[in-house]
């Protein structure tokens, strides 16, 4: 039964915009993803999520390189790996002149399910969704986290074997987000395999076995949450604020992060009441906390996810 | 009988969904009620103007305004097949599961179809009185409105695919839809356009079957070659307008 459900082999894609010079969005990317996995594409704005997911998806031609979908060939024959997947685009909308529930349906119907497998699968997904109260409701009157539930309600309600999901929960308040996170772990224990694309740490953390870190197109990092931050050779987090004026001090500790005029320390637990008095010799204020997915990414792509610049 | 089933399952496969995708479509329009009511305006204004102005030639803006109306569903078509891509990306959800391509043109075009049918339907039964149509001219009425439709729906569609933007779209629809579907003889006899310009009123789609749903109902008199002409050009240009959506369909579904 295991085996892969997407293989993605030194994937490039050079954009060619009319008027502009070319955009490389993709420069060589291969990964592949286990049947059954739940795995994030972790990135900034720009990082080519949306890119990867679209040619892995079908949607998109590459420039190159090599996608395969349970074992068949996506670049050459996309119409024989269409039936094996569903995809929630990035701002995609639903009709916005059909109910939450005529959405689901149709969609399902149109995808060959049966009235009666439609309509079973459809209740479902909607209460997984918490969209039973206004399942009835023209979408157009409903707000922008109720239409992207609609999306994701859609698209899950298919059970399709590999689902891409472009940040599902955008929009989404923290309980939407968590029953979001529920439903796509149920799928994937049902055999669904997830690659889903997100700036959210914590939803590549909670909700990803495996976590892929791009940034202008390539793949810097790859591994479980757990894995990239212990790769950070420590457990402990301390952030100093105003650090980069003893930057060179600090880099005694352990590997350093710089996020803005802060400093993140990682070191072990028995550096740090040294590195806290440093601090306050300095009179710099500072905290202390778990290692997170931040300072992994920040390490790997130089940069804070939310950083604006 | 082995390869007949197989012939079957492709088009089983190719089709599967359509039906329900229309009937999708169908329902989101249905939502527009008063827009599939006012999609008949400009036919009706042209109505009062000739039965107020000159009252002998209503039967001909009638027969003109039935597939006039059947001209302009092609801009329907083309407004939501470009709605859904550029506002709500709708169509990648749909291009990514099993329905096909061609499955979700047509099941577009058709639901659209049935929708702007109401109003057609009003106008026809009105031309069936009004002109009036006997039954072999209802029936040549009816055909030529379903070749339009082909013709305009994958028209429609293939244009709809050419733009990244809404409010370009509308205004070189409204162009084309006016150059080709109110300037020729449609709303007006073709003995009113300049003979030297006639053969091209019948080559075009919307005055040629206007010319041959008029012959049909004897008050237009064309000659066999002028029938010959209006026929071959209106099935010649819908069959290769839909074949080509069929594969442009195909084709842009993957951007590139
Ligand atoms: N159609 C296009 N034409 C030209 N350049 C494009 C096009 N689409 C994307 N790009 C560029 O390709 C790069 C990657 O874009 P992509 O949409 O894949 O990023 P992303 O990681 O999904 O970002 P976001 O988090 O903002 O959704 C960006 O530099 C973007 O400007
Ligand atoms: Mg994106």
């Amino acid at each position: 039964m295991s085996g892969d459900a997407l293989v993605a082999a030194d994937v490039r894609k050079v954009y060619r915009p009319r008027n502009a010079s070319p955009v490389e969005a993709l420069s060589g990317v291969s990964l592949s993803i286990a049947e059954g996995q739940r795995v994030a594409l972790l990135g900034r704005n720009g990082a080519g999520k949306t890119t990867f997911l679209r040619i892995a998806s079908t949607l998109l031609a590459p420039t190159s390189g090599r996608v395969e979908v349970f074992g068949k060939d996506a670049i050459a024959s996309p119409e024989s790996v269409r039936p094996f997947i569903a995809v929630v685009p990035q701002e995609g909308k639903p009709f916005f002149h059909l109910t939450p529930r005529e959405q689901a349906y149709t969609y399902l119907r149109a995808r060959g399910f049966s009235r009666g497998t439609a309509k079973d699968r459809t209740e479902s997904a909607l209460a997984q969704m918490g969209l039973t109260e206004v399942a009835d409701r023209l979408s157009i009157t409903l707000s922008g986290g109720q239409r992207q539930r609609v999306m994701v309600a859609t698209v899950i309600a298919t059970e399709a074997p590999l689902l891409f999901l472009d940040e599902p929960t955008i929009g989404m308040d923290p309980f939407a987000r968590r029953e979001v996170w529920e439903s796509l772990r149920n799928l994937t224990r049902k055999g669904s395999t997830l690659l889903l694309t997100t700036h959210y740490l914590d939803e590549a953390e909670t909700l990803s076995q495996r976590v892929y870190i791009i940034d202008r197109g390539k793949l810097l990092a790859a591994g479980t949450a757990e894995e990239l931050k212990q790769s950070m050779g420590g457990t402990l987090r301390v952030s100093v604020t105003g650090g980069r004026a003893i930057l060179p001090e600090l880099g005694t500790f352990g590997p350093t992060v710089q996020d803005g005029e802060s400093v993140h320390v990682v070191t072990d637990p028995s550096r740090v009441q040294e590195l806290l008095a440093l601090a306050m010799r300095a009179k710099l204020p500072a905290t202390v906390g778990p290692v997170s997915l931040e300072e992994a990414f920040l390490r790997v792509v130089g940069r804070s996810i939310d950083d604006e610049s | 009988m082995n390869r007949e089933a197989t012939l079957v399952d492709r088009f089983r496969s190719r089709w599967s969904g359509a039906g329900a995708f229309a009937a999708t479509e169908l329902r989101v329009q249905m939502h527009e009620g008063l827009a599939i009511a006012v999609s008949v305006t400009v036919q009706v204004i042209f109505l009062v103007f000739v039965s107020v102005l000159a009252r002998s030639y209503l039967p001909y803006t009638l027969v003109g305004a039935v597939l006039y109306s059947a001209f302009q569903t092609g801009q329907r078509v083309q407004n939501e097949a470009a709605f859904i891509r550029i506002d709500h990306k709708l169509h990648e959800l749909y291009h990514a599961s099993p329905l096909t391509p061609e499955a979700y043109f047509l099941g577009l075009a058709t639901g659209v179809g049935i929708a702007y049918m109401l109003p057609i339907v009003v106008l026809f039964v009105a031309a069936v009185v009004i002109v009036p149509l006997g039954v072999s001219a209802t029936l040549v009425l009816a055909g030529l409105l379903g070749l339009t439709w082909v013709f305009v729906s994958s028209i429609g569609y293939t244009f709809s695919t050419l733009f990244h933007d809404m409010r370009v779209i509308w205004p070189y629809a409204t162009l084309f839809y006016n150059l080709f579907g109110v300037l020729p003889p449609v709303f007006y006899p073709l003995w009113l356009f300049p003979a030297y310009l006639q053969p091209l009123a019948l080559v075009l789609p919307s005055s040629g079957a206007t010319a041959l749903a008029e012959r049909a109902a004897g008050i237009l008199s064309l000659s066999a070659g002028q029938v010959e002409l209006a026929l071959a050009s209106l099935v010649t240009l819908s069959a290769a307008a839909f074949l080509f959506a069929l594969y442009w369909a195909r084709r842009q579904v993957r951007e590139g």
